[in-house]
């Protein structure tokens, strides 16, 4: 009992925190402070500690990757955001990116706080190591695609204000396009295979207990048309050479296509994974 | 009273600040000199290229602020007829006010530039070893070190560059993040060319290369950057390589064509591509601009983006301004409290030296009383005295700050006969 309600604090705290950030990011555009996103990014890595520290009392609490709870399944999406967030913002020092990234996390974390944290997210014939694999990779490499078509559209936004020749302070404020290229770069990178063996796993296990029907289901195609759109992104970067714009606009434009076509499939089909 | 007394960019021409200039270097013992003036308590000497400056603190009446001005101009060797007009003398808080501007930039020729606050705090340094300030001046000038500070935290004043090679260097910075391992190619061998080229390497670039018409030319202006020299033949090669271009060619046509930079676009696997042109006419077919990942500026952009960023500057000197105000309101209030304390030293003196007076008149008649009993009285006389003092020594703390605090320290004075 205990632990539920520590859990349900450090929950609570991590929401707070968050949007508390997200806040700070947002007004930091605005009135076009770095020190705010500064301070903003501490904030975010506080919720970040929080919701790190929720998911471990999941992990106690219930079996959380075998069974998860709808909640925990949506503060795992928050919290793989933003630890990808987190780690590019260490390496790249550019903390004008949480402006774009920080919503998304807060997103996830109302969506999450809407959920009971006992509610079973998988129903029981589903619970099985194999698409706990398939779960945690398919969110961490969607949050890097998200990351990755985030600093594509920061990229596109730089680019139109440099091309105009106008330095203003807005300019100042956004990443250089280096590092924005560089972003979306390694998060393509890191997102790929994290995503294919998120579907491989999920392919063995739906070809082990459905053997036929599934290669069908809208969310897998969907999931696959992803998958293939950051197979091409990445094959052009890689092989073909493509830098800078051209990869910030088609990587933000699928971005884009996948979120509505994500939205279309949940609401007008009935699919295999109608859990989430 | 503080004084201060100079010239500098605006007073004076450029021969009568070098003539200052050059005399004063050339004295060993400027500061003793300066103090040796009657008169003078406290004395700071500043000198940079735009400025020649000297602050002191000096008695209120005599003619001390005039011999400082009359110091310089000797010093310098100047006619009466140059010196006409060139200096300006302030006082008190004219004089605070003015050194404040000073050390925060705002009296600069580039306004907001960063290296003035080095200077003055070398002139405190200096003054400081050979001990020719005191109280009055060691405050001031700490005081107009927290104004700069404030002036360059709390405003925009030094944040954007107002020079057309530091604009190309911050856009390469937005560009690229950081210039460490970039190559830049110069074509031609001019002076604003060059100038930005130095800037470059100085932020981390990697190398130059050196198109020019004349080969010679660009192996000399090479050399010096310890880079390669080409041909303008060899363009193509050179433009695959190259991440940051900065063309100042006097060609009458394009030398780098859009058709150019698309053919190479491949070869350079899309790489980003910063383009600097500041020939007239111009050396780029500005139909490159629409080029994907290639970004194009001429001087006149530059010049664009230079008097922005100056009427930004002008701006944040409004709220600059403000602080400097502030800070100097803090000193005035230091200075003025300054003024108050020796008169509160005197009145307890006098008070100290009438109790001890009286008590040893009584000495006589107390030495009957045991100990305990003579140490009562001790404590019950100087109680009664502290008592006494206590409003007159508040008032004079409490109105130091206040205009009037002049008349009441006169009057205390007065009362208490203490002068």
């Amino acid at each position: 009992m205990i632990l539920i309600n520590l859990q349900s604090i450090s929950f609570k705290i991590a929401l707070v925190l968050c949007a508390l950030s997200t806040v700070g990011y947002l007004s930091s555009l605005l009135v076009k402070r770095v020190k705010l996103a500064k301070i903003s990014t501490w904030i975010l890595a506080g919720a970040f500690g929080f919701l790190t520290i929720n998911l471990l009392f999941a992990l106690i609490n219930s079996s959380l990757l075998i069974n998860p709870g709808s909640r925990d399944f949506l503060s795992l999406c928050a919290w793989s955001v933003c630890v990808v967030y987190l780690a590019l913002q260490f390496k790249t020092k550019t903390r004008v990116l949480g402006a774009f990234i920080s919503p998304f996390i807060l997103l996830f974390m109302i969506a999450a706080s809407g959920e009971t944290s006992d509610k079973s997210l998988l129903p029981q014939n589903l619970q099985n190591w194999l698409t706990a694999v398939h779960l945690f990779c398919v969110i961490m490499g969607e949050a890097l695609f998200i990351i990755a078509s985030c600093a594509g559209m920061m990229f596109i936004m730089q680019n139109g204000l440099l091309k105009n020749k106008k330095l203003s302070m807005t300019s100042r404020l956004l990443p250089s396009l280096n590092d924005l290229d560089r972003i979306n770069h390694i998060c393509l990178l890191w997102g790929f295979p994290i995503l294919s063996i998120g579907i491989i796993a999920g392919a063995i296990f739906a070809q082990l207990n459905w053997q036929h029907g599934w290669l069908t289901d809208p969310k897998v195609v969907w999931t696959f048309a992803g998958w293939i759109i950051y197979g091409f992104l990445l094959h052009q970067r890689l092989a073909i050479g493509w830098k800078g714009y051209r990869m910030a606009l088609i990587s933000g434009a699928a971005f884009i296509l996948l979120f509505l076509s994500y939205e279309s499939v949940r609401i007008c089909f009935s699919t295999l994974h109608n859990f989430i | 009273m503080i004084v201060l007394t100079g010239l500098n960019h605006k007073t004076a021409s450029i021969a009568v600040r070098e003539k200052i200039f050059a005399g004063c270097q050339e004295k060993k013992d400027l500061l003793p000199g300066l103090m040796s003036i009657n008169g003078v308590e406290e004395v700071l000497y500043l000198s940079t290229c735009n400025r020649v400056e000297i602050v002191a603190s000096i008695a209120e009446d005599g003619n001390a602020l005039k011999d400082l001005s009359n110091f310089l101009a000797k010093g310098g060797g100047l006619t009466e007829a140059e010196a006409a007009g060139c200096f300006y003398e302030y006082r008190n808080e004219d004089a605070v006010r003015h050194i404040f501007r000073v050390a925060s930039s705002l009296d600069s020729m580039v306004m907001g530039e960063s290296q003035i606050l080095g200077q003055v705090k070398d002139a405190y340094r200096e003054a400081l070893t050979k001990y020719a300030t005191g109280v009055v001046l060691n405050r001031l000038m700490h005081c107009s070190f927290r104004a700069a500070k404030r002036v360059r935290s709390e405003t925009a004043i030094a944040v954007n560059p107002v020079s057309v090679s530091h604009a190309a260097v911050e856009l390469a910075k937005k560009i690229f993040g950081t210039l460490d391992g970039k190559k830049i190619l110069l074509i031609g061998a001019g002076e604003m060319a060059e100038l930005t080229g130095t800037q470059l390497i100085e932020k981390g670039a990697l190398s130059i290369i050196v198109a020019n018409r004349s080969f010679a030319q660009a192996e000399l202006l090479a050399e010096k950057f310890h880079g390669e020299a080409a041909s303008l033949d060899a363009l193509d090669k050179k433009l695959i390589e190259a991440d940051i271009v900065i063309s100042s060619t006097g060609a009458p046509a394009f030398i780098v064509t859009a058709d150019m930079l698309k053919n190479i676009h491949h070869e350079r696997r899309n790489r980003l591509l910063f383009l600097i042109d500041i020939a007239v006419p111009r050396d780029i077919d500005p139909a490159a601009s629409s080029l994907e990942n290639v970004y194009l500026y001429n001087i006149d952009n530059l010049q664009d983006i230079v008097d922005e960023n100056m009427n930004v500057r002008k701006r944040e000197a409004i709220k600059a301004e403000a602080i400097v105000d502030e800070e100097m309101a803090r000193f005035v209030n230091w200075q003025k409290e300054l003024e108050s304390v020796p008169t509160i030293v005197s009145l307890r003196n006098k008070a100290g030296e009438i109790v001890k007076d009286e008590m040893d008149k009584a000495a006589g008649w107390m030495q009957n009383l045991d100990k305990e009993d003579q140490a009562k009285i001790d404590n019950l006389v100087n109680s009664i005295v502290n008592k006494v003092l206590h409003a007159p020594v508040s008032v004079l703390k409490e109105e130091s700050s206040d205009i009037s605090s002049r008349d009441i320290v006169a009057a205390v004075r007065r009362l208490f006969r203490l002068d």
